[in-house]
């Protein structure tokens, strides 16, 4: 009987301490750590980040080959729920990705590309917006965090169109009206321009950010499915964003102009 | 032979040689597009995609033999685009339109439209190229 007692107590004692914790990491940053925060109080994602997955290899996860590391994935469920037809292209761009890939002409990477592709970016936070630069292509996404919503008369952007609102310390961005040029990584994994993505940003701790984004396409995807990967704040010494236009490089020899030949 | 019927011809000619794809780079008329190739195109708006630094618009292209021929015309940038009222909704899918402009330089479906023209008779210069010849090409003539 005591020794019933005893066990009944311990176990509340671990369900309180669960709890506390799950509480804790529910809120999603470890207790006694300050996140940075706006004087607004909400969250400051300011800072250089960069994933250290292999996500933009594949999403899924995969073996190493020739141009790609192995990687163990970032997709819930681990398997794309490809449309047979979507399916059938998404092998042919894996086959023609040396050509194919937008990254690989030095395009913009698109949304959530950028977020996982192997270069750092930098995020300027302010109350009403966030600014993402990538180092990697010539592209600046907003984020609007000001209570507007998606325009009535919409182009179909690179970046899509980024509308934030906070859920406590968690950032959640609605981002739609896309074109179709971009790829979600090297292996092929692409998107319609109906795609619709949801991110939730948030810290883990003052070092670390959890991005979860959702990708709903009809045209493409038989349901919505959600990727989550982990980002990690450059602390290095003076490090910075050093520009990274692919697609000029092959311009540079005309620069800076030279005399005309005698 | 008329312009029109060798237009018709070759465009039947390019359907069966199969489809092809647009290239996306920002340049100048004359390094995609060839200015003594007008065409004149009359089909059914598939999409408009209001992309910088270009917009595509695609249409479907009916031939005399009733084989359809998706072809693709650059327009301007989206933002000059609206200064002259152009929004998606003026080219929605199933808008039964008129293009004039000039073929790609490597014969391929697809162009530089200089004017689109609605079935209501509402036109639009859509063209946003600086280079690009300034008269609409007039069916056969040759633009000079």
């Amino acid at each position: 009987m005591k020794t019933q007692k005893v066990l009944h107590s311990r176990m509340q004692s671990v369900t309180v301490l669960v709890t506390l914790f799950l509480l804790v990491m529910g809120n999603g940053v470890m207790a006694g750590e300050k996140i940075p925060r706006l004087p607004n109080g909400k969250p400051d994602f300011s800072g250089i980040w960069q994933t250290t997955s292999a996500a933009d290899y594949d999403l899924e996860p995969h073996s190493n080959r020739k141009d790609a590391p192995p990687g163990p994935g970032i997709v819930d469920g681990n398997v794309i729920p490809y449309l047979p037809k979507a399916l059938e292209q998404k092998k042919k761009n894996f086959e023609a990705r040396a050509t194919l890939d937008p990254a690989q002409r030095g395009w913009t990477l698109g949304v959530p590309r950028a977020i996982y592709y192997p270069e750092p970016f930098q995020i300027f936070e302010r109350a009403e917006d966030l600014n993402i630069v990538p180092q990697f292509g010539h592209s600046v996404r907003t984020i609007h965090t000001n209570r507007t919503d998606h325009p009535l008369d919409p182009n179909d952007w690179w970046l899509g169109d980024s509308r934030g609102h906070w859920e406590g310390d968690t950032l959640v961005v609605d981002v739609k009206d896309f074109n179709d040029k971009t790829w979600l990584d090297r292996a092929g994994n692409f998107h319609s321009d109906a795609l619709h993505v949801v991110e939730r940003w948030k810290f883990i701790d003052v070092n670390t950010l959890e991005y979860k984004a959702t990708l709903d396409d009809p045209q493409v995807y038989s349901r919505p499915w959600t990727i989550t990967v982990l980002l990690d704040r450059h602390r290095e010494k003076n490090f910075q964003l050093i520009e990274d236009y692919r697609y000029t490089l092959d311009y540079e020899q005309f620069y800076p102009p030279k005399p005309a030949q005698q | 032979m008329t312009f029109k019927t060798r237009f018709i011809l070759g465009s039947a000619l390019l359907a069966m040689a199969g489809a092809a794809l647009p290239a996306f780079a920002h340049h100048a008329f004359s390094a995609e597009f060839d200015g003594d190739q007008p065409v004149v195109v009359k089909g059914v708006v598939t999409k408009l995609e209001l992309t910088n630094p270009h917009s595509w618009l695609y249409l479907d292209v009916k031939g005399p033999d009733g084989k359809v021929t998706n072809w693709g015309f650059e327009f301007g940038a989206p933002f000059s685009l609206k200064e002259k009222g152009v929004n998606k909704q003026t080219f929605a899918p199933g808008t039964e339109i008129t293009v004039a402009g000039f073929r790609a330089k490597n014969g391929r479906d697809f162009g530089y439209a200089v004017t689109t023209t609605l079935s209501d008779g509402r036109s639009f210069k859509t063209g946003g190229a600086q280079d690009a010849p300034a008269d609409p090409p007039a069916g056969a003539a040759k633009a000079n």
